[in-house]
C-alpha cells in the first residue's frame, strides 16, 4: 500500500504518466489481495481463540477496525481502477481522480495502522494494561455495526437479508459476465468491425457488477465465515477471482490492446488471456455454485 | 397432481435428484443453469445498455452475433431448467414464484425479439429510436425480475420442505 502510494506520489513529482499508471495498478492489485487477506483473519482467529492471555474483546476490535480499513482500501482500488481506465480515454487520469486516490490512500493507511496496532495486542497483552479500556476508546475507528457478530445476528433475525443479498449477487454475476463475455469475444475475433474503444466504455459496468458481488459476497463471508474458511470450493473460487483480476489488469494496462481499431486483430498473447478470462469467470460461477456441495456452505 | 408425481418419479428425475456426482447430479445442473443465466440475462443487459447509449463506438449491427449466443444460453437453460424442475416437480409447481418467473421470462423474450428486429434491420447503425430505447429499459427490468423470481423459487420450495436441498435460507430459529 505504502509502495503503491509512493510510486504514485513520485509520479506526481516527476510528472510521469507511466509511473502514475504504475502506482494506480499497484493500488488496484493490493485492493484485490486485501480481500483474501482480510478473510485469513478468521482462520487466525480460530487458531488463537481460547489461548491463555488472548482477549476476545481485542480480537473483535481488531476485526472491526480491519473491516473498516478494508472498506477504504477497496474504495481506493475502485478509484485507482477508474484512474487507469480514464487514462485510456485521455492522456491523463485527471486531477480529481488523483486527489481522491491520495485522500482514500491516506485514510486507508491510517486505518490499517490502527487495525494492525490492535492486532499486535492480541498475542501481546503485556503491551496493554487494560484491554477493556482500549476497546472503549476505539469506537470511531472500529464501528460496532461492522462486528461479525452483529452482521451474523442481523442475518439470522431477518431471513430476507440473505435472500436479498443472494439476488443482488446473481444480478451482479449477470452484469459482470455479460461485460466479460462481450469484451473478450471482441478480443478473440468476433465483432471485428467494432473498435475496441466502444467495449472499453462497457468496462465500468462490469466493474460495478464486480463491486456489487464483492460487497454482497463479503457480507455472506463475514456473517458466516466458518462455513467458508475451510471450504475447498471457496478457496478455488477466490483463486479464480484473483487470476481473472490479473487478466483484467493486463488487458487495461497494455497499449497493444487499446490501439485496436475496427478490423484489427488481437495479438496471440491477448487472445490467450481473453480466453482464459472467460474460462476463469465460468470457474468462479462453478465454485460459487459448488460451495454447498464441495463444502458445506448454504 | 398425478402427472407431476409421475415426472418426479421417473428414473431419470430420481437419478439426478439422488446423484451425489458433481458432474451429473443436481449440483451440476444448478451450475449449468447459472452459466445459462449469464449468457441470457448477461448478454440481454449488454445489448440493452448499448441501445441506451453505452459504448456508442460499437456499431449496433455488430451485436447481431450476440443473439446467437443468447439463444444458445436460452436453450441451455430450457434444458437445465426442465431437468431441475423434474427432480422436484410436485414441490416446484406449488410455488407462485415459478409462474411469476415464466411470465416475466415470456415478456423478456418478447422484448428481446423486438430489439432484435431493430438490430437486424438496415437502419440499426443510425440513431436509436425512442421506442427501441423504451423497450431496452423494459427489457432490463424484466431480466432483473426473472433473476429475482428465479432466486426466490429456491427459497419458496425449501420453505415448503423439498426433496433435494436447493438452498438454505437462514431461519430465525437457528440462532
Amino acid at each position: 500500500m505504502i509502495i503503491g502510494v509512493s510510486v504514485f506520489l513520485l509520479a506526481l513529482v516527476k510528472k510521469s504518466e507511466d509511473l502514475k499508471r504504475g502506482g494506480l495498478a499497484v493500488l488496484f492489485v493490493i485492493a484485490l489481495l486485501s480481500l483474501p487477506t482480510y478473510m485469513t483473519g478468521y482462520s487466525a482467529q480460530k487458531s488463537v481463540k481460547g489461548l491463555p492471555g488472548v482477549s476476545q474483546a481485542v480480537i473483535d476490535l481488531h476485526q472491526r477496525s480491519a473491516l473498516f480499513a478494508l472498506i477504504f482500501m477497496e474504495a481506493t482500488g475502485v478509484v485507482a481502477w477508474y484512474g487507469l481506465w480514464h487514462s485510456r480515454r485521455r492522456t491523463s487520469s485527471g486531477p480529481r481522480n488523483t486527489a481522491v486516490v491520495l485522500l482514500l490512500s491516506a485514510l486507508t493507511i491510517g486505518l490499517m495502522a490502527s487495525a494492525s496496532n490492535v492486532g499486535g495486542e492480541i498475542r501481546h497483552p503485556e503491551i496493554l494494561d487494560n484491554p477493556q479500556a482500549a476497546v472503549a476508546t476505539e469506537g470511531i475507528l472500529a464501528p460496532r455495526w461492522l462486528a461479525s457478530d452483529f452482521i451474523t445476528k442481523y442475518q439470522y433475525r431477518h431471513p430476507w437479508a440473505w435472500k436479498t443479498l443472494e439476488t443482488i449477487h446473481f444480478m451482479g454475476l449477470c452484469l459482470l459476465f455479460g461485460v466479460v463475455l462481450v469484451g473478450n469475444m471482441r478480443l478473440l475475433g468476433w465483432m471485428q468491425n467494432a473498435p475496441l474503444e466502444g467495449f472499453h466504455r462497457l468496462l465500468p459496468w462490469g466493474v460495478w457488477g464486480f463491486v456489487a458481488n464483492a460487497v454482497t459476497g463479503m457480507m455472506f463471508f463475514i456473517g458466516q465465515a466458518f462455513q467458508y474458511i475451510e471450504n475447498p470450493a471457496f478457496h478455488w473460487k477466490i483463486l479464480c477471482i484473483l487470476l481473472a483480476g490479473g487478466d483484467v489488469l493486463y488487458l487495461t494496462w497494455h497499449d497493444e490492446v487499446w490501439e485496436m481499431g475496427p478490423g484489427d486483430r488481437a495479438p496471440a498473447m491477448v487472445k490467450v488471456l481473453a480466453a482464459s478470462q472467460v474460462f476463469l469467470w465460468i470457474g468462479v460461477i462453478y465454485f460459487g455454485r459448488m460451495l454447498p456441495y464441495l463444502g458445506d456452505a448454504f | 397432481m398425478a402427472i407431476l408425481q409421475w415426472i418426479q418419479n421417473l428414473p431419470f428425475s430420481a437419478s439426478i435428484a439422488e446423484s451425489e456426482s458433481l458432474w451429473w447430479g443436481y449440483a451440476w445442473w444448478l451450475f449449468i443453469h447459472a452459466v445459462g443465466m449469464g449468457l441470457t440475462a448477461g448478454l440481454g443487459f449488454i445489448i440493452c445498455l448499448r441501445l441506451l447509449g453505452v459504448g456508442q463506438q460499437i456499431p449496433v449491427s455488430s451485436f447481431r452475433i450476440l443473439f446467437r449466443v443468447f439463444w444458445i444460453g436460452f436453450y441451455i437453460n430450457l434444458l437445465s431448467g426442465t431437468i431441475l424442475f423434474m427432480t422436484d416437480a410436485t414441490g416446484i409447481a406449488r410455488v407462485w414464484e415459478l409462474y411469476a418467473k415464466l411470465f416475466c421470462l415470456a415478456l423478456a423474450l418478447v422484448a428481446m425479439s423486438r430489439l432484435r428486429r431493430f438490430i437486424d434491420g438496415d437502419d440499426s447503425d443510425g440513431a436509436v429510436p425512442p421506442s427501441v430505447r423504451k423497450t431496452a429499459v423494459a427489457c432490463i427490468v424484466l431480466w432483473l425480475a426473472v433473476i429475482t423470481s428465479g432466486r426466490l423459487i429456491a427459497y419458496a420450495v425449501e420453505a415448503n420442505g423439498s426433496v433435494v436441498s436447493v438452498a438454505n435460507p437462514i431461519h430465525a430459529d437457528a440462532l
